[in-house]
């Protein structure tokens, strides 16, 4: 299991973040959901609070821990954004964790808000996704080939 | 039945891909049992678990000691499963290591498993001095009542041959005493569900259940209308008309039901059938044919459906107990095709029929039979849940979360 990046748990705690997760339904069709819970506590594993048990999210993610898939996790804010691959380890009905979540859900969106459950995903790989970032790998790797010329042409 | 049914969890995940193994080792915590090691005990003994003292009167050696709430697998699945001492011959070991918790097979670490923590309200008094605890129980996400604690099948010995709730009788008539209020106050009960609800997000659903009382100018008629007395003092806490709630009970005139469900928040109603097979059920549970037979069970049952609504009448079984000798099946396929047949009628008719694992508890009638090998259980849970859902029903009163007891309703998750 790896350390998150500081970048990313800044991020994670921002809760102007856009977070999504990424699950796939039983004949692999993928399903993206914004999770604006989404953080972490342990700076090791993301948690997040799914609101109903009978989502088509909820319902892949069941299927993910039942069956060893995988989910995928984007966080992005302004041009900073991690993918992030792993598989749920947890699912919490209750506990400290769930409180946790619960209180949060409801001092941010009123008394009434609720919630189901709380997931516990184990990154298994983390990918900073960052247009800068992406770009200068890829610039390592296949030099100019790629460019535009207009990008790269002599201003008058 | 042959040695090739006897399969273990590994084996029998690779051999029905679509179970997963969560629910297969759930269905073998239960079958099998759970024995706490020392750091176990200590552990769940800490406030965060700790649950009320508890003795276990169904062992020859009587314990007693804080049990913690139900295990929880890593999905979120709740066992119901005693740690009790001598019940088992072959029993899972949980183990607490490095502050986690592990579930163990004869020395091999199978997953990481949890408690339910203890709820906030455990610990507290009513107004009228009754420890809260005694009042109310904790499932992971259900508060369980039982405003009767006393069955009077066993005043002529008519009790269910499995009942492991009043496993003997000179120990319930002490609890029945002095000492151990038989009636609970509908105003504790009051209480102590209004102190629960303060715990946000820890309940989804109240459970009624007790011991048998048919007395009455019309039978059963003191039970219902304590009920209904019951029912009112817990609905007082709630702004809504209805609240999620479940009455395990005897199986009662659809007048008697009416009444339930009108003058009550009531939302299910659960008469449990126990076992289907109409000779096992005379003699498996004689109280039950003693007042009035099993057509009037399977018609009480599905009578409410028009009370209470599709999906929304429950009946258990015992899963196993229809193997117990001398008089039970002796093949896989005659039990499994039974226990469909039910399903298929119930659920015909709009009423969930449920399965729950037999465990033959010492000091029951049928105290130390064998089960039935796990790989009847799997193909059980599999074959009753594709009946319910070619009936378009889901158990939403007995899932994962709430119950603890059913395997079936577990695998409803992807439905």
């Amino acid at each position: 299991m790896s350390k998150f990046p500081e970048e990313l748990i800044e991020l994670l705690n921002d809760p102007a973040t856009s977070k999504i997760v990424g699950t796939t339904d039983e004949d692999g069709t993928p399903h993206l959901v914004a999770k604006g819970s989404l953080t972490t506590f342990d700076q090791e594993t993301i948690v997040f609070a799914e609101g109903f048990e009978g989502t088509q999210s909820n319902k892949n993610l069941v299927r993910s821990i039942w069956f060893d898939r995988k989910v995928s996790v984007n966080i992005t804010r302004g041009l900073s954004s991690y993918q992030i691959k792993g598989r749920p380890y947890k699912y919490l009905i209750n506990g400290s964790t769930f409180r946790k979540m619960i209180d949060r859900a409801r001092a941010r969106r009123g008394p009434e808000a609720d919630i189901a459950g709380v997931w516990v995903i184990v990154p298994e790989e983390i990918r900073n996704e960052s247009p800068a970032y992406r770009g200068k790998l890829a610039g390592e790797k296949r030099g100019l080939f790629h460019n535009h010329l207009d990008v790269i042409r002599r201003a008058e | 039945m042959s040695a090739t049914q006897e399969l273990g969890v590994q084996a029998l995940a690779g051999k029905y891909p679509d179970v997963p193994k969560s629910i297969i080792l759930k269905l073998d915590l239960q079958r099998r049992g759970i024995a706490f090691t020392e750091a176990t005990a200590d552990a769940t003994s800490q406030p965060y678990y700790r649950g009320p003292e508890q003795t276990a009167f169904s062992s020859k050696e009587t314990t007693t000691r804080p049990f913690p709430g139900p295990l929880l697998l890593r999905d979120g699945t709740s066992v119901l499963a005693s740690p009790v001492k001598g019940q088992f011959s072959d029993p899972y070991t949980i183990d607490f290591l490095d502050g986690k918790f592990f579930v163990f097979d004869k020395g091999e670490r199978i997953d990481e498993v949890d408690f339910s923590p203890r709820p906030e309200f455990y610990g507290k008094l009513t107004s009228r001095g009754v420890p809260m605890e005694s009042i109310a129980w904790s499932r992971p996400q259900r508060l369980d009542i039982y405003p009767y604690r006393y069955c009077h099948y066993w005043d002529t010995r008519d009790q269910c041959r499995f009942c492991a709730f009043f496993t003997d009788l000179k120990q319930q008539k002490q609890l029945a005493g002095d000492s151990y209020a038989k009636v609970v106050h509908p105003e504790d009960i009051y209480e102590t569900v209004r102190e629960a609800l303060k715990e946000p997000g820890r309940f989804s659903q109240i459970n009624l259940t007790a011991g048998t009382d048919y007395s009455g100018d019309v039978p059963f008629e003191k039970e219902v209308e304590r009920y209904v007395e019951v029912l009112q003092a817990i609905g007082r806490n709630f702004r809504t008309r209805r609240f999620p709630s479940q009455l395990i009970a005897p199986a009662y005139s659809k007048q008697q039901v009416k009444r339930l469900y009108e003058e009550t928040g009531l939302t299910s109603y659960c008469p449990d059938i126990e076992v289907w097979d109409k000779e096992l059920f005379k003699w498996i549970c004689p109280g039950k044919e003693k007042w009035f037979g099993r057509d009037y069970w399977i018609r009480s049952a599905v009578d409410a459906v028009e009370i209470f609504g599709k999906g929304n009448v429950y009946t258990n079984f015992v899963a196993g107990v229809e193997f117990a000798q001398p008089n039970g099946f002796t093949s896989m396929d005659q039990a499994l095709d039974s226990n469909f047949e039910a399903c298929e009628y119930f659920a015909k008719n709009g009423v969930i029929y449920l399965s729950l694992v037999w465990t033959p508890w010492k000091g029951t009638g049928l105290g130390g039979q064998k089960q039935p090998p796990l790989e009847y259980y799997v193909r059980l849970v599999r074959g009753l849940v594709e009946i319910r859902n070619h009936y378009g029903l889901a158990s939403d009163n007995d899932d994962f979360k709430h119950c603890g007891n059913h395997g079936d309703s577990d695998l409803e998750r992807l439905n």
